[in-house]
């Protein structure tokens, strides 16, 4: 038991002490996101002194741009689920090492809405007065309760879902089904609910026509499954552009075209699988006789740091099992190449494309001396009938971080068809409000038109439809395949959704007020930088988190090499240069 | 965003032991800035408005409070104003009387809109001067028109009545379904027995829930601690009522609790110079509100399609 906590203490502060380390464009990324969020902390600073009167909202508009981000926020939480959905349901295998990417993006976007109602509040010294049971908590009467309520609960399964899976990561463990499955269906569930009962705040309210529409749910969560998979096809871009270095000579490493020799080999011995068996338990369970049948397939490579024991591209039946030392797979993409994974004594490399007869995804490069066990596909087959060993094979081919331009396009159709319902309810909404022409039509009149001579919001309503409908043509055309125009399309959706939502949604609501008073709201330069600052704090929560998953996704932090993290001949540079 | 620990364009980092005496001075140099930097952005908090005191940010609920507790805190609150304003006030939990519920009943065709009432109200309230706060806002309509949409807020003409045009004060409507309680998140409001939702300024968190859910608009926030002039303070105060706010927390009209719940009327009642404001116990069958109920045809409950049933009744003579 202390030893379990005692590690867990090393995993933490390894991933505390990882956040800090970095090149010069991670510190003068953090410095950046630092310094905003230091004059947002200021700014609020002043809030909290003087009372929001800092901010331009008013009696007549009592909710401005903070609550407008909060919604847009609680909305790419939710998308969260987008990634999760078909991983967990429909086993899409592309998807799956970018789970674990969404679900802390809706960590960040859960903290950065918690931080957009706070700094909303009137009297935050007062927040414990919210706290079942030593404060007053209306449940289930107040939609806000149950905002509350349902917020901090996605938070912490969310917290639960990553750290869990990361840790097991960490650990070089199988996840236990019962530890974490249970909670990703709950979190699919939960996610929906965050982004309904963040409507039903505002649909809740009868005395504002504007919001008292019971479409506004239905397109909440649309535009949230546009805008959250849209965020991410941009982040995980990203992630792949600071995970990757140029590589160095990507056209003499393809004309090289002759097989890697490795140094030595030699026919593979019973005492080989013995070795095995020590840091791959299940390999035990395979019988003696089935193990000498597997033999003549079968023989051990002796390599040299840098040799590479499968290259990229090529079509060869053989999977790796290491028996000491260790491996790093690498992938080149666009000429660049990244890290996607390390393995260890006991791990394998290269069986999915032995096992498909299909070309190499990636390269795999010895990072010391190390002994390598190499079969041949049909060996491996033979060795994967037994249950426990096909159990641990299966599980950990998906133990790599690819982010492959399928996994992106398998997003970009999400985005396309919520992007589709989201303008169709758009339509629905805009319809209603127009054609019937009854009284309760003010609202929309001064967001789309603009009414008596207030038409401050105008010019972004429309920005937003232009964005919306262009990002909508993109998407339904090929055209957004290519990434530089996909890239396009989910900044247009991102800021199109933003507008819509945020500010057409909620300020809208207040004008004209219910007494038919038009006064309008601009936010004010304090309220502008407390937003500035909220949002930078969310990308520093965001890239810190990256910070640390990224590597342990790679195998690169993990508890084998808990004595000597950061030991030079680990570090991918070492590895990159393939010896011919 | 994120890096791998080097890059092959990177130097490898030097051993841990190496970094001894240089490291040290860096890191310190970075903690050294990062706390300026932090205090830096934390200065304003100096000029605080309205700090609450230890007591104050203890207090306990309205309905949870002994008898002694609100004895102790209603002592506190005098002191407070004493300090700040340098005159005793008289600070009272009034509870709501056996046997009432209020109601208050407007004459449209008396009202002259001369905002007598808002002014009454601000002085008998205690209300912001300035920032300006006001409980009533007084409609002017054209003839022949219930048309909230074609009020005019701001009419400023030498004279009242002006022709063509009639007046409808609105403020607080007392609703028996109010939509105000239903959301707010911390039960920091509610509605009494005899029909006054009232606002626990000392629990109130500030979120402007109420606000939006209010089909009246007739809550107002303080956006910053709310000034009176020290003359114009009125001393004879009630918890629930017209005590000073602080900054931050929601208020709105309570029908004058202070006076009500003494047997008194409403200040805005008493002010109208025209008579057209009535108010009363509507479990008395003898009451004025009874009569006027029992007696006039027509009665406008505004935006009474909401459900709201307001406690307040417009109405005409004819």
């Amino acid at each position: 038991m202390r030893r379990a906590v005692r590690n867990y203490f090393v995993f933490l502060s390894r991933c505390a002490r990882i956040a800090f380390a970095g090149d010069w464009r991670y510190y003068a990324w953090m410095g950046l996101l630092t310094v905003i969020c230091l004059l947002g902390l200021n700014a609020y600073c002043r809030q909290f002194a003087r009372g929001l009167i800092v901010t331009g909202m008013s009696d007549e508009v009592s909710w401005g741009v903070y609550i407008a981000n909060f919604t847009f926020l609680v909305g790419v939480a939710a998308a969260a689920v987008m990634m999760v959905i078909p991983v967990y349901i429909y086993k899409n295998e592309d998807l799956h090492d970018l789970v674990i990417f969404g679900e802390l993006l809706a960590v960040a976007a859960i903290l950065m809405c918690l931080a957009f109602v706070t700094v909303d509040l009137g009297r935050p010294d007062r927040f414990w007065h919210l706290i079942p049971g030593i404060g007053q908590f209306n449940f289930p009467k107040s939609m806000l309760s149950w905002d509350v309520l349902v917020l901090n609960g996605y938070l912490l399964l969310n917290v639960h879902i990553c750290g869990y899976l990361l840790y097991c990561r960490y650990r070089k463990t199988k996840p236990g089904k019962w530890f974490y499955i249970p909670f990703v269906f709950i979190a699919i569930f939960w996610a929906v609910s965050i982004h309904t009962v963040t409507a039903f705040l505002y649909v809740g309210l009868g005395g504002r026509p504007f919001w008292n529409s019971a479409i506004v749910g239905p397109r909440f969560l649309a535009s949230a499954f546009t805008a959250g998979p849209a965020l991410i096809i941009l982040a995980m871009q990203v992630v792949r552009r600071v995970t990757s270095y140029p590589s160095p000579d990507v056209e003499t490493s393809r004309a090289r075209g002759a097989p890697p020799q490795p140094s030595k080999h030699r026919a593979a011995t019973i005492e080989d699988f013995a070795l095995l068996s020590r840091d791959l338990l299940e390999m035990a369970t395979v019988p003696a006789e089935t193990r000498r049948r597997v033999l003549p397939m079968a023989e051990v490579l002796e390599v040299q740091a840098g040799d590479a024991l499968l290259r990229q591209g090529e079509t060869e039946e053989r999977a790796f099992f290491i028996l000491r030392g260790s491996v790093v797979v690498v992938r080149e993409e666009g000429g660049r190449l990244r890290v996607t994974r390390t393995a260890g004594a006991g791990e394998q490399v290269g069986e999915i494309s032995a096992l498909n007869a299909t070309p190499r995804m990636a390269t795999a490069v010895a990072e010391e001396p190390s002994l390598v066990l190499s079969l041949s596909a049909d060996a491996l087959r033979i060795l994967m009938e037994s249950p426990q060993v096909n159990k641990i094979v299966r599980s950990r081919m998906s133990e790599r971080l690819l982010i492959t331009d399928r996994a992106l396009m398998t997003l970009r159709s999400i985005v396309q068809v919520s992007m589709l319902i989201n303008v169709f309810l758009l339509v629905n909404e805009v319809f209603k409000e127009f054609y019937s022409g009854n009284l309760h039509d003010a609202s929309s009149k001064y967001l789309f038109v603009g009414l008596e001579h207030h038409h401050a919001l105008v010019p972004w309503i429309w920005t937003a439809i232009t964005f919306n409908v262009t990002a909508m043509v993109l998407l339904v055309l090929p055209v957004s395949r290519s990434l530089k125009w996909l890239n396009l399309t989910c900044v247009l959706c991102i800021v199109g959704i933003w507008i819509e939502k945020g500010m057409g949604l909620v300020i809208p609501g207040f004008i004209p007020t219910p007494l038919g008073e038009m006064m309008e709201y601009r936010p004010s330069l304090n309220e502008t930088l407390v937003c500035f600052g909220i949002w930078a704090f969310g990308l520093l929560c965001y890239t810190v988190f990256l910070r640390m998953s990224v590597p342990i996704l790679q195998g690169r932090l993990s508890k084998e090499n808990e004595a000597a993290p950061d030991r030079p001949g680990r570090s991918p540079a070492a590895a990159t240069p393939l010896r011919a | 965003m994120s890096k791998p620990p080097s890059s092959p364009a990177g130097t490898p980092a030097p051993p841990a032991n190496a970094m001894g005496r240089r490291s040290f001075l860096r890191t310190s140099a970075v903690v050294t800035t990062g706390l300026a930097a932090l205090a830096a952005s934390v200065k304003p908090l100096l000029e605080m408005n309205d700090l609450p005191t230890m007591q104050q940010f203890l207090q306990k609920y309205y309905k949870e409070m002994t008898p002694e507790d609100m004895a102790k805190v209603l002592k506190r609150i005098e002191d407070e104003v004493e300090k700040q304003y340098g005159l005793r006030p008289h600070v009272r939990d009034l509870k709501p009387m056996d046997g009432v519920e209020f109601v208050y009943c407007l004459n449209l065709t008396r009202c002259i809109g001369c905002r007598k009432c808002v002014h009454a109200c601000v002085a008998e309230n205690n209300e912001s001067r300035d920032p300006e706060i006001q409980y009533i806002r007084v409609l002017r309509l054209p003839d022949g028109s219930l048309d909230i949409d074609k009020a005019d807020h701001f009419y400023a003409p030498d004279a009242v009545p002006e022709k063509g045009f009639f007046y409808m004060p609105v403020q607080c409507q007392q609703c028996e379904n109010p939509p105000c309680v239903k959301v707010c998140p911390v039960h920091a409001t509610w509605q009494d027995a005899d029909g006054i939702t009232v606002i626990d300024y000392d629990w109130c968190i500030g979120c402007r829930y109420c606000e939006a859910a209010c089909p009246y608009w007739a809550r107002r926030f303080n956006f910053t601690k709310p000034s009176i002039p020290k003359e114009r303070l009125n001393p004879d105060m009630a918890y629930l009522g017209n005590r000073p706010r602080r900054q931050g927390v929601m208020e709105k009209c309570h029908f004058c609790i202070q006076r009500t719940r003494a047997g008194r009327y409403p200040a805005c009642v008493e002010v109208c110079p025209a008579g057209a404001r009535k108010f009363g116990n509507i479990l008395d069958p003898d009451s004025e509100v009874s009569y006027i109920l029992k007696s006039k045809r027509v009665f406008i409950q505004l935006k009474s399609e909401m459900g709201t049933k307001p406690r307040f009744f417009y109405y005409f003579d004819v």
